[in-house]
């Protein structure tokens, strides 16, 4: 016979003493036999009738009190429906919560409450198990991921983070919160750590390899009631096309637009609709009736898993573009097209209009509406384009600058200044591509592309240069192939020593090229700010930037605060919806975020096996309730003296 | 019940004297000391009455004819032998002895069986013996004398109480069945029971055997508790037959049992009489003597 079974029978003999004392207080009534019992009515006993209240209070009375002591005596064994972390050997835990404030955890959970609560309850189940000792890091994996507690063992400064997570619209990045996490954890003395996401797993990537399969630490996923997949459809982007509303819509890959409304409001006006088709991702046109000033708002009617991503500002297009000056004409490999790095700027709409330029302009106003500016392979600067872009690059401007034969060779009184201050040289490549090891960190797994790059030449810069340079990517030789400015003022400037043309070098088929493009318009965006970005991305406002109201759900713009640093001043969008920037009393500019597309696929990624695994936590934690029910079988003991006292008192007056 | 108990609290001689009469006349092979009350062929004459189609012819009276101008025939009284049959309830409930009681029900109603049947055999009179439940009780067949008697008194001595005649309600059927059959006309039938415990077409069944010129006296039996439920405060009652459990407030329930007791014995009653029959309620805190001599008047 076990410990747990003597204590279960104890506790039966112990909660059946009052049952039977009850039982034999209700029995005192003698039976004896009697031929014409038939014939005598029953009736109930007169001393029953008085007592019958006071009997059911009492019997009410001991019944709570058996179950209170059944409870009680079951409590080491009690357990409830909650997150709980296991624990291997008893010693403190490092634990690192992976908490998804990403758009997709809008979503609602079974029952009424959205996924992000659902999550932000298992925190909390969490962190109530959690003992002295153990570390608590929370991360956020809304995109971009982000600490938003490091290690502590203040349990209570966790919770209360924990219970301010606000919702976002951001896109999720599981992949890099996990790696957050696992190097906040990576430093802890404690032997068993652990990281536990809570998110619904839908990162948009279904299809990507097992979410913590790379990971040192074990991963736990507990919450696969929220990985599931619902429909949900978007309003990606609203643009004023010359006078018509062009919607743009994205749905996840079983979800459908199709047959749903979607109209342009100004205010609660509809100024024109039409229904979308069946495509996932289609573009739709309106005609707009009314063109009035004020902020007009497309709507995709009906309702999906998620209904903050239904509506959008509509934008008017074309308003900031990139630059590019290249010679198509020195090419051999003559296409007929534009250039090449014109065609690969277009193949990665960016949602940016790509702007054909002869030359370097020579005049600020010139720089008006140009977000960014490619120049490949340029003679030289004349005076005057060296005023212009050192004034285009101080106002924040963002230049990708390619240097090649041309420029080592410019005519008299063409220089690169404020670019390079000495002449540049195109001499023979001694070294072929990359080193093996090169940095990866500017252009990512991209960079090893360049270790083979067939270039007979480079550009080679003078020692002072390329001190004044950031090398991001250096040629084998330690020369800078791509480099960096130090940031003039606001702007940024991206220098390569090899042109983009084919006959240079295979540099523009490279892989490389295309991430070095997409790095560029990524920075062009952060700096100039342009009037529409992805939420969650980085917006680099201008010093006159005084204030920010950004969306609600309420509709009214709510103060966003700003982060001022080094004279940028710094805004991460939260939530999607139109920003008014204020740059003083009577200025102020309309810029909006933009859901991320892939936030509308809820499909879940796999986890790595194991993840769910019971050895990490559990579900039914074990809940120590035997103070409150100490405190209930007093106030019974209580109520059963005062009742008794007060059936003695009746007897007596009867 | 012991013979011995038979003597001692029976007084013989105050009941010697007392003679079941019959109000009919008994028809049977025996010719005793009885004066029947039926108009046969006899020999001392017993009336006229008016004459109707079919009567035998050789009992009209023409001498009344000429006085009267109305046919008439001569009735004449008939001498003949009267059966007496004992049918004695030994089911369970007849085993019950009240605080008050000297014995049980059962014992007070063998006691006035065997009296009555003292009387008839001293009258010349043969008795027999049935029962409806019981235990070793065993019938007597109808005979006379003093050896009849003392198979009677054996009889009676052995019985004990058992049978549910609740749970079997054929138990009271069975005995009157055979008794329907067997019985002579001019038999006096005594039934002695408590009557609580039997269906609730027993009055019918007992009247009905009054038929062919049987005489039916039924003898309750009840003990000093059930006559007045002296009980206090709250009891819980189960009776002996049925397993019917009844919990009660005596106090507040005694008048109403009274009142149904009451209306028992008032459906027997009339059932009875409807047939010529009698019911004779007894305590067995009553004088056996007075019982005896109750049941005997009724028989008259």
């Amino acid at each position: 016979m076990s410990f747990v079974t003597a204590l279960a029978l104890g506790i039966v003999i112990f909660v059946a003493a009052p049952l039977l004392a009850h039982r034999l207080r209700r029995l005192r009534a003698d039976e004896r036999p009697f031929a014409a019992a038939r014939l005598v009515p029953a009736a109930q006993p007169r001393a029953r009738r008085r007592a019958k209240l006071e009997d059911r209070a009492l019997f009410g009375v001991r019944a709570l009190a058996i179950i209170a002591l059944a409870l009680l005596g079951a409590s080491p064994l009690l357990r409830c429906s909650r997150l709980s972390l296991a624990r291997s050997s008893g010693a403190s835990i490092a634990v690192a919560l992976v908490i998804d404030d990403s758009m997709s955890m809008r979503a609602r959970a079974e029952g009424a409450s959205s996924r992000l609560a659902r999550a932000k309850e298992a925190a909390a189940e969490l962190l109530a198990g959690t003992r002295d000792g153990d570390a608590i890091a929370i991360v956020l994996a809304g995109a971009p991921p982000r600490v938003a507690l490091a290690p502590t063992t203040d349990i209570g400064a966790a919770a209360a983070l924990v219970a301010a997570v606000p919702p976002s619209d951001r896109g999720t990045d599981l992949d890099g919160a996990l790696r957050i996490a696992e190097t906040l954890l990576g430093s802890l003395p404690q032997v068993d750590k652990r990281i536990v996401v809570l998110s619904d797993l839908a990162d948009g990537q279904p299809d990507a390899p097992p979410l913590g399969e790379t990971l040192h630490l074990p991963v736990w996923t507990p919450l696969g009631d929220i990985a599931k997949d619902a429909p949900d459809c978007a309003v990606i982007t609203a643009d004023d096309v010359g006078g018509r509303v062009r919607v743009h819509l994205a749905c996840g890959k079983d979800a459908s637009a199709a047959g749903r409304r979607v109209e342009v409001r100004l205010g609660g006006r509809v100024l024109g609709s039409a229904l979308a088709t069946a495509a996932p991702d289609v573009d739709i046109d309106l005609t707009a009736k009314d063109s009035a000033d004020g902020e007009r708002t497309a709507h995709l009617l009906g309702s999906d898993a998620i209904d903050t991503d239904d509506s959008a500002p509509v934008l008017v297009a074309g308003a900031g573009a990139i630059g590019v000056v290249a010679e198509a004409a020195d090419e051999t490999a003559v296409t007929g097209g534009p250039p090449v790095v014109e065609q690969a700027l277009t193949a990665l709409r960016t949602g940016l209009a790509v702007r054909p330029l002869p030359a370097v302009p020579d005049q600020s106003s010139d720089f008006a509406g140009l977000l960014g500016i490619v120049v490949d392979d340029p003679p030289g600067f004349t005076p005057e384009q060296r005023r212009a872009v050192g004034a285009y690059l101080d106002g924040g401007g963002v230049m990708l600058l390619a240097l090649g034969a041309r420029a080592a060779s410019a005519p008299l009184g063409a220089t690169l200044e404020p670019i390079l201050s000495h002449p540049a040289a195109w001499v023979a490549a001694t070294v072929k591509g990359v080193a093996a090891n090169v940095p990866t960190d500017f252009l990512g797994e991209a960079t090893r592309s360049l270790v083979d790059i067939g270039a007979a030449r480079r550009t080679a810069l003078t020692p002072e240069d390329v001190a004044q340079l950031e090398d991001l990517v250096p040629w084998s030789d330690g020369a800078p192939l791509i480099a960096r400015k130090a940031p003039r003022n606001a702007g940024e400037l991206y220098l390569t020593t090899l042109p983009f043309s084919l006959d240079a070098s295979d540099f523009a088929l490279r892989p490389a090229f295309v991430a070095l493009l997409d790095a560029f318009v990524t920075t062009t965006r952060a700096h100039a700010a342009p009037r529409r970005t992805a939420v969650g991305a980085t917006w680099l406002l201008p010093a006159s930037a005084t204030r920010v109201d950004g969306p609600s759900a309420l509709g009214t713009p709510v103060p966003i605060d700003l982060v001022r640093e080094g004279g940028r001043t710094k805004l991460v969008p939260p939530l999607i919806g139109a920003y008014h920037v204020h740059h003083g009393p009577d200025r102020d500019d309309l810029r909006v975020a933009m859901p991320v597309a892939s936030e509308v696929d809820l499909r879940p990624r796999r986890i790595a096996k194991g993840a769910d695994t019971s050895r990490l936590g559990a579900t039914e934690a074990q809940v120590d309730v035997s103070s409150y029910v100490a405190v209930v079988l007093l106030a019974l003991l209580l109520a059963e003296i005062v009742l008794r006292v007060r059936a003695r008192a009746t007897i007596a007056r009867a | 019940m012991a013979r011995r108990e038979l003597g001692a609290s029976f007084d013989w001689s105050s009941i010697a004297s007392l003679r079941i009469r019959s109000r009919l006349v008994a028809e049977g092979a025996y010719a005793g000391a009885h004066r029947s009350a039926r108009r046969g062929s006899g020999i001392e004459f017993g009336g006229h009455r008016q004459y109707i189609p079919g009567d035998d012819l050789r009992w009209l009276d023409r001498r009344a004819l000429l006085r009267h101008g109305r046919l008439l025939v001569r009735q004449f009284e008939t001498e003949t032998d009267r059966a007496l049959r004992l049918v004695v309830d030994a089911s369970a409930s007849m085993g019950y002895r009240g605080s008050r009681a000297k014995t049980t029900k059962l014992a007070y109603a063998a006691l006035a069986c065997a009296a009555l049947a003292r009387i008839a055999i001293a009258s010349g009179d043969p008795v027999g013996l049935s029962y409806f439940g019981g235990d070793r009780s065993r019938p007597v067949a109808v005979t006379g004398g003093r050896e009849g008697f003392d198979r009677i008194i054996g009889s009676l001595e052995d019985a004990r109480p058992a049978g549910d005649a609740v749970r079997d309600p054929e138990l009271l059927d069975r005995a009157l069945g055979t008794l329907a059959r067997a019985a002579r006309r001019g038999s006096v039938i005594v039934v002695a029971s408590d009557l609580l415990d039997l269906p609730a077409e027993a009055a019918e069944r007992l009247a009905a055997i009054a038929a062919r010129g049987r005489s039916v006296i039924v003898l309750q039996v009840l003990d000093p508790d059930e006559v007045d439920l002296p009980f206090d405060g709250t009891v819980r009652l189960r009776s002996l037959e049925g397993d019917v459990v009844v919990e009660t407030d005596t106090a507040a329930t005694r008048s109403r049992y009274l009142l149904a007791l009451e209306q028992l014995q008032d459906l027997y009653r009339e059932t009875l009489l409807a047939r010529g029959g009698r019911l004779v309620c007894a305590s067995t805190a009553d004088d056996p003597v007075a019982i005896v001599r109750s049941v005997v008047t009724a028989v008259r």
